[in-house]
């Protein structure tokens, strides 16, 4: 499978891919309304996390044992067959936050809106190139 | 009655042995497996109490993939012995089964103290589909219900979410002088208790129940040991559950509380394994031997009993205490040693009016952690508990707002994220 690879010598912190993949994942899908009409706002689902010098932009690895899908207990995490990515199926999410306590990377978040449903990285569904990809300026994330 | 012949048997098919059969699958796609279950299907134990609860609508576990597991599942396959001398296993009906490898994945019982009047109606306990089906139908004839819960452990959490749903006054009765004995501290439990009177439920630590009061064998009331008479016709005892091995007596299986494992997850019958909420397993942490009942220690020992029944030989690290609950505002993550000994441990706290985080630490190891509300990054110190990561060097950022991977040893970072093919 393609997976989103991190290279943290090019990352300059500037949290575009934040930006952008807030608004993938907002209602509307439009920048302003994203950040100021939509109530609660959309979580991105990429995060960059810095010390000091240092910065990368972190996204679920859509791990091959995946933990989250594992101690799923519904089966709302799932593996998609085309893509091989790990998805959360919303519906049938019982927010009961075995994934978040699986996740050795900490990249899965409570959804504000409902607390309800698991927030992660989802390769962007459909689309060719995720968009914190295709938004990094200095190609600090790659898809490939 | 002929014996059924099978390469594998799986005595017990919930979550354990489900990752068996599939890691079995990984490396025989040909070796015929038999899975043995009490119940009608196959059912997700957790889902249960929230079906109770009309939160969700089945309680079916990833049924979609029992087709690529290509197993022959009995439905009603209640275990009754496995012989002595032989691999073979007979069933209360009957049936009996010869095998070359087994699993024995058979669970928990509730435990239930020998309270007068336990036996009335209106007196449950609440951990298989039956049970649960037994309370709906029980609660259709009743009209402002009142339930007691006995236990204010992590089943009587449960039982207390998915009666929250239905609108019943509750009140639950716990022996100890907190709940969530076994993974929280007291203050933990403070926050639990907030929430729970917020949501108008009535707790009462540190008495239990003492009798029953039934009339015309209908429960009417449960007596405590304060004196204090609690009325209704609905109650469930949900004190904990203990493993299911009455059936292996005489088995020439080793028993302690549960089956005794080796770190392969094999008894000492070669070619016997036993996974999940029935295996007693080596503690990561301690050392000593205890039967660890939580769902993601069952997929690890199912996974890896799977690999070995199938000719690998993995070892399991060793069972670690890891458990999350939701119930009205709050929600919290429990591992590891939370409430040690005596003795040299340190800890790191940060608390809020709605919040609270405690970190144990020995030696300049995690060993312990409890999350109140703010859970995002249970998973990042689970894993350093798990993994063993010394976090001495680090442990003043431990708890920082902004706390996450890039915190940690570059060497432990990049081995996580290079695990899925990644450089970081």
């Amino acid at each position: 499978m393609k997976r989103i690879r991190i290279h943290e010598e090019y990352c300059i912190g500037c949290r575009l891919c934040e930006i952008n993949c807030l608004v993938k994942h907002s209602r509307s899908g439009k920048i302003i309304k994203a950040f100021r009409g939509e109530e609660p706002r959309s979580l991105p689902r990429v995060r960059v996390e810095e010390e000091g010098y240092l910065s990368f932009a972190l996204q679920c690895r859509h791990c091959d044992d995946a933990p989250c899908l594992e101690n799923c207990p519904t089966g709302a995490m799932y593996r998609d067959e085309e893509t091989q990515a790990v998805l959360c199926d919303e519906d049938k999410c019982i927010g009961c936050w075995m994934c978040i306590m699986s996740c050795p990377l900490g990249v899965i978040q409570r959804e504000r809106k409902t607390k309800k449903v698991a927030s992660k990285c989802d390769l962007c569904r459909g689309e060719e190139i995720p968009v914190c990809v295709k938004n990094c300026p200095n190609e600090a994330l790659a898809y490939e | 009655m002929s014996d059924i012949k099978t390469r594998y048997l799986l005595v017990g098919f919930s979550v354990a042995g489900w990752w068996c059969a599939r890691a079995i699958r990984e490396r025989d796609r040909n070796g015929k497996i038999v899975a043995l279950t009490k119940e009608n299907g196959v059912y997700s134990p957790p889902l249960i109490t929230y079906y109770l609860g009309n939160k969700v609508s089945t309680i079916d576990y990833r049924s979609g993939w029992m087709e690529n597991l290509d197993l022959e599942l009995v439905p009603g396959g209640e275990a009754k012995k496995l012989e002595r001398e032989n691999n073979r296993l007979i069933l209360a009906s009957g049936e009996s089964f010869v095998f070359e490898k087994a699993l024995i994945a058979t669970g928990g019982l509730p435990i239930v103290p020998p309270i007068p009047g336990r036996e009335v109606t209106g007196v449950f306990t609440l951990t298989t589909p039956r049970d649960m089906q037994e309370i709906r139908e029980f609660m259709k004839f009743q009209e402002g219900e009142r339930v007691t819960i006995l236990g204010g452990g992590f089943i009587g959490l449960k039982t207390a979410e998915a009666f929250m749903e239905l609108g019943v006054k509750i009140t639950l009765v716990e022996l100890a002088n907190r709940l969530l004995q076994n993974m929280v501290d007291e203050r933990g439990s403070y926050y639990l208790e907030k929430a729970l009177e917020r949501a108008g439920l009535e707790v009462i630590k540190e008495d239990t129940v003492s009798e029953f009061q039934s009339r015309e064998g209908k429960l009417s009331g449960a007596l405590l040991q304060s004196g204090k008479y609690l009325p209704g016709n609905l109650a469930v005892v949900a004190i904990g559950v203990h493993p299911n091995i009455d059936w292996l007596q005489g088995s020439g299986i080793e028993l302690g509380r549960g089956v005794i494992v080796d770190e392969f997850q094999e008894s000492k019958r070669a070619g016997i394994f036993a996974a999940g909420d029935v295996a007693e397993t080596k503690n990561l942490i301690t050392g000593e031997r205890n039967v660890v009942a939580v769902w993601p220690e069952a997929v690890k020992q199912g996974k890896i009993a799977g690999e070995n029944m199938a000719g690998n030989r993995l070892s399991y690290p060793g069972s670690l205490p890891v458990n999350t609950v939701s119930v009205g505002e709050v929600t919290l993550v429990s591992a590891g040693l939370v409430n040690p000994p005596a003795g040299d441990f340190e800890f790191l706290t940060t608390v809020s009016d709605d919040s609270y985080r405690k970190l144990v630490l020995k030696d300049g190891y995690l060993v312990g952690v409890i999350l109140v509300n703010r859970i995002e990054k249970a998973g990042v110190y689970i894993n350093l508990i798990r993994q063993k990561v010394k976090v001495e060097s680090f442990k003043d950022r431990l708890l920082k707002e902004d706390f996450g991977m890039i915190n940690l040893p570059a060497e432990y970072r990049k081995h996580l994220v290079e695990g899925a093919s990644i450089e970081v």
